[in-house]
C-alpha cells in the first residue's frame, strides 16, 4: 500500500458490521445490572458506616476513655476511607465523556492528581490513625482476652495491614500509570 | 422512559457500526475486545443520553464519547493486544482470500496500533469519513491544526505499512 488512498480504500472494503441480534436487549440488560450493582454497593458501604457508629455509640455508653479514644482513631479512619471512596468513584463517573478529547483529558488528569494527593497524603494519615487507635486498644485486649486470643489479634492484624497496605500500593501504582498515560497520550 | 429507550435504541442501531469499527481500531482487530468496549460506549451514550442539546451533530457526540471511553480503557488493552507481524501488510499473496485480507488489515491496525493515543483517533476518525472540521471537534484541535497533523499521521502510517 504505497498511498493513503490505498489504505483508505481497504479501510472502505472492510464487511459493515451489523450489531448482534440480540445486542440492545443485552445492552439494557447490563445497564440494568449496573444500576442494582450500584444500589447495592452504596448499601454496602452506608450498612458498614453505620454499623461502625452504631457500634462505635454502643461502646461508648460504657464510659472507657482508652477504648473511645482507641475506637474512635480506628472506626474515624475507616468511615474517611469509605467517604472518600465513595466521592472518589462518584466524581469519577460525572467526569463528562462527551466533552471533546483534550477538555476530557484536563478532567481526568486533574482528577488523578487529586487521587495522588489522596494516595500520598491522606491514606497513610488514615493508616497511621488506624494503627495508633489499634495501639491503644492492645493493653485493653491484652488484659481482658485470653493469652491465644491476644495473640491472634496481634498477628493477625499485622497480617492484615500488611494485606491492606499492599492492596492500597497496587491501587496507587495503577492509577499513577493511568496519569503517566495520559500525560503521554499526545 | 420507553421514549428514551426508543431513542436509544435508534441511536444504538444507528451507529453500532460506526463505534464497532472505532473500537476494533483501538483493540487492533480484537473483535472481542472491542465488542466489550462497544457496549462501554453506548452504557455511557445511554447515561448521557439527557445532556444532549442538539449543540453537536448526533455523530460527533457518539464520537467523542467513543474515543474518550477507548481512552479509559486503552492501558489496560495494550497489554492484551497482539503484536502482529508488519511485513505481512506489503505483499499478501492473492490465493485464501479471506486469510489474505485478515493478514493485511491485522498488519494495518498494528500499525495504527503504533501511533500515539490522539493520533490514532484523529486517524481512526478520517478513516470513518469524518469530515476534518467535526475531527476537530470532537478531539477539541483547532481545524487548521488537525489538518497539518492528519497530513503527518498519513505520511506515519504509509511507512508503517510499507515498513520503511
Amino acid at each position: 500500500m504505497n498511498s493513503f488512498e490505498e489504505i483508505q480504500s481497504k479501510w472502505n472494503d472492510q464487511d459493515k458490521i451489523k450489531a448482534p441480534k440480540d445486542g440492545f436487549k443485552s445492552l439494557m440488560k447490563k445497564i440494568e445490572e449496573i444500576k442494582n450493582k450500584q444500589k447495592i454497593t452504596n448499601g454496602v458501604l452506608l450498612a458498614t458506616v453505620l454499623v461502625l457508629g452504631g457500634f462505635f455509640f454502643y461502646i461508648a455508653g460504657y464510659n472507657n476513655h482508652q477504648v473511645i479514644l482507641g475506637l474512635s482513631l480506628m472506626i474515624g479512619s475507616l468511615i474517611i476511607r469509605v467517604v472518600i471512596e465513595l466521592l472518589s468513584i462518584n466524581r469519577l463517573q460525572r467526569v463528562n465523556r462527551s466533552k471533546d478529547n483534550t477538555l476530557f483529558k484536563q478532567e481526568l488528569t486533574k482528577y488523578y492528581n487529586k487521587r495522588r494527593i489522596v494516595h500520598i497524603v491522606i491514606t497513610p494519615l488514615i493508616v497511621l490513625f488506624y494503627a495508633i487507635g489499634f495501639i491503644v486498644l492492645l493493653p485493653l485486649f491484652k488484659a481482658n482476652l485470653s493469652a491465644g486470643f491476644y495473640t491472634y489479634i496481634l498477628i493477625s492484624s499485622i497480617v492484615l495491614l500488611f494485606v491492606f497496605s499492599l492492596f492500597i500500593g497496587k491501587q496507587i501504582k495503577t492509577e499513577l500509570t493511568q496519569l503517566k498515560f495520559l500525560k503521554d497520550s499526545d | 422512559m420507553k421514549e428514551k429507550e426508543e431513542t436509544f435504541k435508534n441511536i444504538y442501531h444507528s451507529n453500532y457500526d460506526k463505534v464497532m469499527r472505532i473500537c476494533i481500531g483501538y483493540t487492533a482487530g480484537n473483535n472481542d475486545e472491542a465488542g466489550d468496549l462497544t457496549q462501554e460506549v453506548f452504557i455511557k451514550v445511554w447515561s448521557s443520553l439527557d445532556e444532549f442539546r442538539n449543540e453537536s451533530k448526533m455523530a460527533t457526540w457518539i464520537y467523542r464519547i467513543t474515543v474518550n471511553t477507548c481512552l479509559t480503557r486503552l492501558r489496560k488493552l495494550k497489554k492484551k493486544v497482539k503484536n502482529y507481524d508488519v511485513e505481512s501488510v506489503i505483499d499478501v499473496p492473492q490465493e485464501n482470500e479471506t486469510i489474505d485480507k485478515e493478514i493485511m488489515y491485522e498488519g494495518l491496525y498494528n500499525c495504527i496500533n503504533k501511533l500515539s493515543e490522539t493520533n490514532r483517533a484523529i486517524i481512526l476518525l478520517e478513516l470513518e469519513g469524518l469530515p476534518q472540521k467535526e475531527i476537530a471537534e470532537v478531539i477539541g484541535i483547532k481545524h487548521e491544526a488537525i489538518r497539518t497533523r492528519i497530513h503527518r499521521i498519513k505520511n506515519e502510517l504509509i511507512k508503517c505499512v510499507n515498513n520503511e
